[in-house]
């Protein structure tokens, strides 16, 4: 069985996300889809399995044209799909799961026994191990992966595709897919893996198309490639590096250190003896691909996750066991990377907005009763100076656009005397120009002798503010590199990948 | 023409609540003419039933108070009738053991009562909240249930009055009863208790930092956790102050209006209360207002029931026609909002 989609084009609202994408896999092959966030992959597959329609382009299933306008029209094709957040009702039975929606002989009354029998016949085949009488909600999340392709294969699936199949698992469970792949692809199975680990790709797979930005750009056979190609490929664009003036730090008293930081979440650490130093007035960039534990890096430092072990030093003294208030009144700021969620009150209006977190600050007050004479004086102050675009400060800052919402989180926190600022995401969804207010304000605020830690997926962003860069990935620190004249980005490619041979 | 259409924003609403008791009245067949002489007379005709106006909107007013910082923290409070029930079986309690106190001592010791006990009562679901992360909602229903049957029990064991064959307690001496406000009424000063607390609620609210903490845990906790406000704190702060105005509510009732304790003390007004805090906006100054125009309805509905033979139960219709006509009123708004200004 061969499917082959030619000259794929998608746009969500106008904007493409899709241009002119050729793809193509054969049963018994390994097919590797790599590339960014937002490069269009999960799109693309999700128009092979019918979830989305396509807006130009076609699909040949052994050279003949198909239509797939639904999932169940692939499943009858021989196509289907485990999506990276699984679609599975904890309350069921494994069993239970897999026929979901099938009307096998007997129907209504099924022959549990039989299905059951049919399911661990299958399940030994595959070295798939699953238990057909257990509840979905008492599975680890490597047994509910089980599950899910043990649903596409009980009906007969010959094209099964992946979308960040090892994301979620720890790395012993790894390598057990990876032994199911090779016998699912021994039997026959074409496999689609959706993917941005390029360790991973080398290690399974037989043909690898990259996209980037929507367009396709890279097809080939794994060995006619190598990891310094497919990184290139990936990040594509040459970086354009900002004109920084090169900067000296002593890293003997660190503003912020952290010792070995681990942060375990239902048995999955987050982040693994994570250690990072960073110098008053100095920028540290963490580079990284989405989801490796970036969110619990910035947060196991304000103090809104606590730590499993390590230790977190500010200025050389422990703050892991302090609560969220005692950390800020050290003076450490954050922008998280989700303002709606985490900075702001939607509904509330600017004034209030800018006196969250103050609230208690003497300078606010009249006889302990909030002074809104004085407050109005100072968000009208920051909106000035930030230059935040709204009608008045009554207006609820759910108004206010993106942009302007960034300005006014960043406005907020960049208060006088801040000792650290951990910035997560500062950027994302800003337009250009909010893009380079807020990088400004980042930069004159380390002169002034803050330090930043500056958490982002942008590596653009990052090559372009910080004194030296750090990798994340999977939760661990994969090394420093110096961010002067001769920074490597490919290595930065292969660590972001999870390449440890090319740590520094 | 900007103050016009403030002013549609709400005539509109009343329109439509106004076409549907017309409807109503047109249906079961009565002369609208009466029925409106009838209600208008039952609310101004004497000074008597004047004064009923405020008996009725004194304890929607406590309670609604109660739900209002409860919504302002993102808290739903349906116990509150339970902890109305708990506030008056508390000050019964010590009214009934306290007779020959000093009347001042002994009223503010009741009031006490009601707070406490309404409070801790409020403390269970507040702290299951915030603790375990339970339905606040549920919770409040059920500890519901418990504490009106309480309350019957109280009646008829340790609260019963020996000399009396039918289930409540004594009659209050005295100095366990609110003062009257207005003479030849029922109009007593627990309607002055609730005004001030209205006060100082707002103050509390809208004024003090403890009280921004409050708001701003119920507009996003996620983002008040992340600034370093302890939400599990607030809201079970929340929920004690909750509880305790609905206490208040039940002390008053006792010792203002009943003065004594009996079953069906609270007319359902721990659940009323929901609606007057929606429909007053979550603000004490909105949810006075709105109590006492429930304390007219009820009042003007019950002597429409007795002149033009209007059955009652057309005030609870009026009644949830207006919550729902307002608060989608509300929903328009802010959508509308939404538009004109991104």
């Amino acid at each position: 069985m061969k499917i082959e989609m030619t000259n794929i084009s998608k746009a969500f609202f106008g904007t493409p996300v899709l241009e002119g994408v050729d793809f193509s896999i054969e049963s018994g092959e390994v097919h590797a889809l790599l590339g960014e966030n937002g490069a269009g992959k999960t799109t693309l597959m999700n128009i092979l399995y019918g979830f989305y329609e396509k807006d130009g382009g076609d699909i040949y299933i052994d050279g003949e044209k198909v239509l797939i306008d639904s999932p169940k029209t692939a499943l009858e094709l021989g196509i289907g799909m485990v999506h990276q957040h699984f679609q599975l009702v904890e309350t069921l039975t494994v069993g239970e799961t897999i026929t979901l929606g099938l009307k096998e002989e007997g129907y209504p009354f099924s022959n549990r026994k039989q299905i059951n029998r049919r399911i661990l016949d299958l399940s030994s085949q595959y070295g798939l191990e699953v238990d057909p009488r257990k509840r979905i909600k008492n599975l680890s999340v490597g047994e509910r992966q089980r599950v899910e392709i043990m649903k596409l294969l009980y009906r007969s699936a010959k094209i099964l595709i992946l979308d960040e199949p090892t994301a979620v698992l720890s790395p012993p469970e790894i390598e057990t897919f990876f032994d199911v792949l090779a016998q699912l692809k021994a039997a026959g199975h074409g496999i689609v893996i959706i993917t941005h680990k390029i360790k991973e790709v080398e290690q399974i797979s037989d043909m690898i198309t990259v996209l980037r930005d929507g367009k396709c750009v890279l097809n080939c056979n794994l060995k006619e490639t190598d990891e310094s190609c497919l990184s290139q490929a990936m990040i594509g664009r040459t970086l354009k590096r900002r004109e920084r003036e090169m900067r000296q730090f002593d890293l003997e008293k660190p503003c912020l250190e952290l010792q070995e930081v681990t942060i375990c979440e239902d048995k999955l650490q987050v982040l693994d003896s994570f250690s990072l130093k960073i110098a008053p007035g100095e920028i540290v960039g963490v580079a990284g691909v989405d989801g490796n534990g970036q969110q619990a890096l910035a947060e196991s430092i304000i103090g809104i996750q606590g730590v499993t072990s390590g230790k977190v030093l500010l200025n050389g003294e422990e703050i892991q066991s302090l609560s969220i208030l005692k950390r800020l009144n050290k003076g450490i700021g954050y922008i998280p990377a989700d303002r709606h969620q985490d900075a702001l009150l939607l509904s509330m209006d600017l004034n209030q907005n800018m006196l969250l977190k103050k609230h208690f600050n003497s300078r606010y007050l009249k006889h302990g009763l909030i002074d809104d004479k004085k407050t109005d004086e100072y968000t009208r102050n920051l909106v000035d100076k930030y230059h935040i675009k709204a009608i008045s400060n009554e207006q609820a800052i759910r108004y206010l656009s993106g942009g302007n919402q960034q300005k006014f989180v960043l406005a907020r926190e960049l208060d006088a005397g801040l000792k650290l600022l951990v910035v997560f995401q500062p950027t994302r969804g800003l337009d250009m120009g909010a893009t380079e207010f807020v990088q400004n304000q980042l930069v004159e605020l380390s002169q002034q002798g803050t330090a930043v830690l500056l958490i982002s997926t942008d590596l653009q962003e990052i090559m372009s503010l910080s004194d030296r860069i750090t990798v994340i990935y999977k939760g661990q620190n994969m090394g420093e590199l110096s961010n002067d004249g001769d920074l490597d980005v490919l290595k930065i490619g292969y660590m972001m990948g999870g390449s440890k041979n090319a740590t520094a | 023409m900007q103050r016009l259409k403030r002013s549609l924003n709400y005539l509109i609403p009343a329109g439509i609540v106004l076409a549907v008791i017309i409807v109503l009245l047109l249906i079961i067949g009565a002369d609208i003419g009466h029925v409106l002489n009838s209600f208008a007379g039952g609310l101004f005709g004497n000074r008597y039933q004047v004064g009923e106006i405020f008996v009725k909107a004194t304890p929607l007013l406590l309670v609604g108070l109660g739900c209002a910082i409860g919504f302002n923290c993102g808290l739903v409070n349906l116990g509150a009738e339970g902890q109305l029930y708990m506030g008056a079986v508390a000050a019964t309690a010590v009214a009934v053991n306290g007779e020959g106190m000093p009347k001042l001592l002994l009223l503010l010791l009741m009031m006490l009562a009601g707070i406490v006990a309404g409070g801790l009562w409020a403390l269970i679901p507040g702290i299951m909240k915030a603790k375990f992360g339970l339905s606040e909602v549920i919770m409040g229903l059920m500890l519901n249930y418990i504490a009106i049957h309480f309350n019957s029990l109280s009646i008829r064991t340790f609260l019963k009055d020996p000399d009396y064959p039918f289930p409540m307690s004594k009659t209050f001496s005295p100095a366990a009863q609110l003062p009257i406000f207005l003479e030849r009424t029922r109009f007593h000063a627990g309607f002055l208790i609730a005004l001030i607390l209205a006060f100082i609620i707002w103050v509390f609210l809208w004024k003090s930092p403890k009280g921004f903490e409050i708001r701003a845990c119920g507009c996003n906790p996620r983002a008040s956790h992340c600034v370093g406000i302890n939400v599990n704190r607030n809201l079970i702060m929340a929920s004690l102050f909750s509880g305790g105005l609905a206490g208040i509510a039940g002390f008053v009732e006792v010792a203002g209006v009943q003065h004594k304790l009996m079953d069906g003390i609270s007319s359902n007004y721990g659940y009323l209360a929901i609606m007057v805090a929606l429909l007053g906006k979550k603000h004490p100054f909105g949810v006075i207002i709105v109590s006492i125009l429930l304390g007219m309805l009820e009042i003007g509905g019950l002597a429409a029931q007795r002149q033009a033979g209007i059955p009652n139960s057309i005030t609870s219709v009026i009644l949830g026609a207006v919550v729902v006509v307002f608060l989608l009123r509300d929903r328009i708004a802010i959508n509308k909002q939404g538009v004109t200004n991104v």
